[in-house]
């Protein structure tokens, strides 16, 4: 279980050592990536709670997710339309319904623990 | 079960990372922006362009304020012209008679004379009463006068503070005399700048005391070491001429 913590650890200090740089405009199409990302971790956190977790489509929906949101943007930019808010809003709204799954799961365990 | 649960660790893992990694990125990215790449060859052309152009209007510039110091300093030069030529045209105005002038000169007063008890004793015959008073100045008489005073090297002469220029006419209208348009009256009074004893001798030299007298009138001369004739006042307008062109007038 604490595997994926220190993989972000190891993540974050990997990204640190490497010190890579996007340019100013690109840094839209990598934050609206890293939201997917987040996104796809809280719904495999999610759905690990809530019992159906699959692997498969938790890794297809972490690329898919991340790419499409990416690729989206960029569509967005070049049409002159930007489209990433509508990955970011989706995203965001996603996220915080995650959250509170997750929060009302866990709530329950406790509560029921308790009891 | 067992290397299931790993695998997804495994893979829960790997995505961490790349997560972190990105997240990381994003960080740093947003702490210092990269400025000198964030710039595509288009932009940088199109810029590069701006900055040309910027460029030749700047160069343009030069060679206009080059210009320009150009012309003030020929300006300078023909500063001196321009001085010429305001001389001569004040020089112009002062022969023309359009400007009041001062000098050396002689005034002469043409005044009733009190009747000489010998001198009407002596031409008793000649002059009876009534021929004396008949006999009027007339306009001959004054254009005589000015033109003794021109003749004797006047280089200004006034008569009754009407300026006397070189179109002025003297001539009776009615009973009374005008200059140009303007009636003088008795006592006339010329003023002359010139040599004022060359004037006054020549004057006498012409007989103008004699001529004078026959109208019962005195004439009393006035050397002046500072005497101002004004200027001629009245419009003149250029008609009925117009300078001839020559070929090699422009």
């Amino acid at each position: 279980m604490w595997l994926p913590v220190l993989g972000l650890v190891f993540g974050i200090v990997i990204g640190f050592l490497l010190d890579w740089r996007v340019p100013q405009e690109y840094s839209s199409y990598l934050s609206i990536a890293l939201l997917a990302g987040l996104d796809t971790i809280f719904g495999g956190i999610r759905s690990y709670l809530e019992r159906t977790f699959n692997v498969r489509i938790f890794m297809s929906g972490f690329f898919f997710n991340t790419l499409f949101a990416a690729g989206l943007a960029f569509i967005g930019a070049f049409l002159g339309i930007d489209l990433y808010l509508a990955a970011i809003v989706a995203f965001g709204v996603r996220l915080f319904n995650n959250l509170a799954v997750i929060r009302r799961i866990i709530l329950y365990k406790w509560i029921s623990q308790k009891e | 079960m067992l290397p299931k649960n790993r695998k997804i660790a495994f893979i829960l893992t790997i995505i961490s990372a790349i997560i972190g990694i990105m997240l990381t990125v994003q960080l740093r990215s947003n702490l210092h922006p990269i400025k000198a790449e964030s710039r595509s060859v288009s932009e940088l052309r199109t810029t590069l362009q701006k900055e040309l152009e910027k460029h030749k209007s700047l160069l343009a510039d030069i060679s206009k304020y080059n210009q320009l110091f150009y012309q003030y300093e020929t300006a300078l030069d023909t500063d001196e012209s321009v001085s010429v030529m305001k001389e001569e045209l004040s020089r112009t105005r002062r022969l023309a008679g359009l400007v009041s002038v001062e000098g050396k000169g002689a005034v002469i007063r043409i005044v009733d004379a009190p009747p000489l008890p010998e001198q009407a004793a002596v031409d008793g015959d000649l002059m009876s009463g009534d021929n004396q008073t008949s006999y009027q100045i007339d306009d001959e008489d004054l254009r005589w006068v000015a033109n003794s005073l021109f003749a004797n090297g006047a280089k200004a002469v006034s008569l009754n503070g009407h300026r006397l220029i070189s179109t002025t006419a003297i001539r009776s209208v009615g009973q009374s005399i005008q200059v140009d348009t303007k009636f003088v009256q008795p006592p006339y009074e010329f003023k002359a700048l010139g040599e004022p004893d060359v004037l006054i001798s020549g004057l006498k030299l012409e007989g103008i005391e004699e001529n004078f007298q026959l109208a019962n009138k005195k004439i009393v001369f006035e050397e002046s070491d500072r005497l101002v004739v004004p200027a001629y006042s009245e419009q003149r307008t250029i008609r009925f001429m117009k300078p001839v062109k020559s070929k090699g007038d422009q």
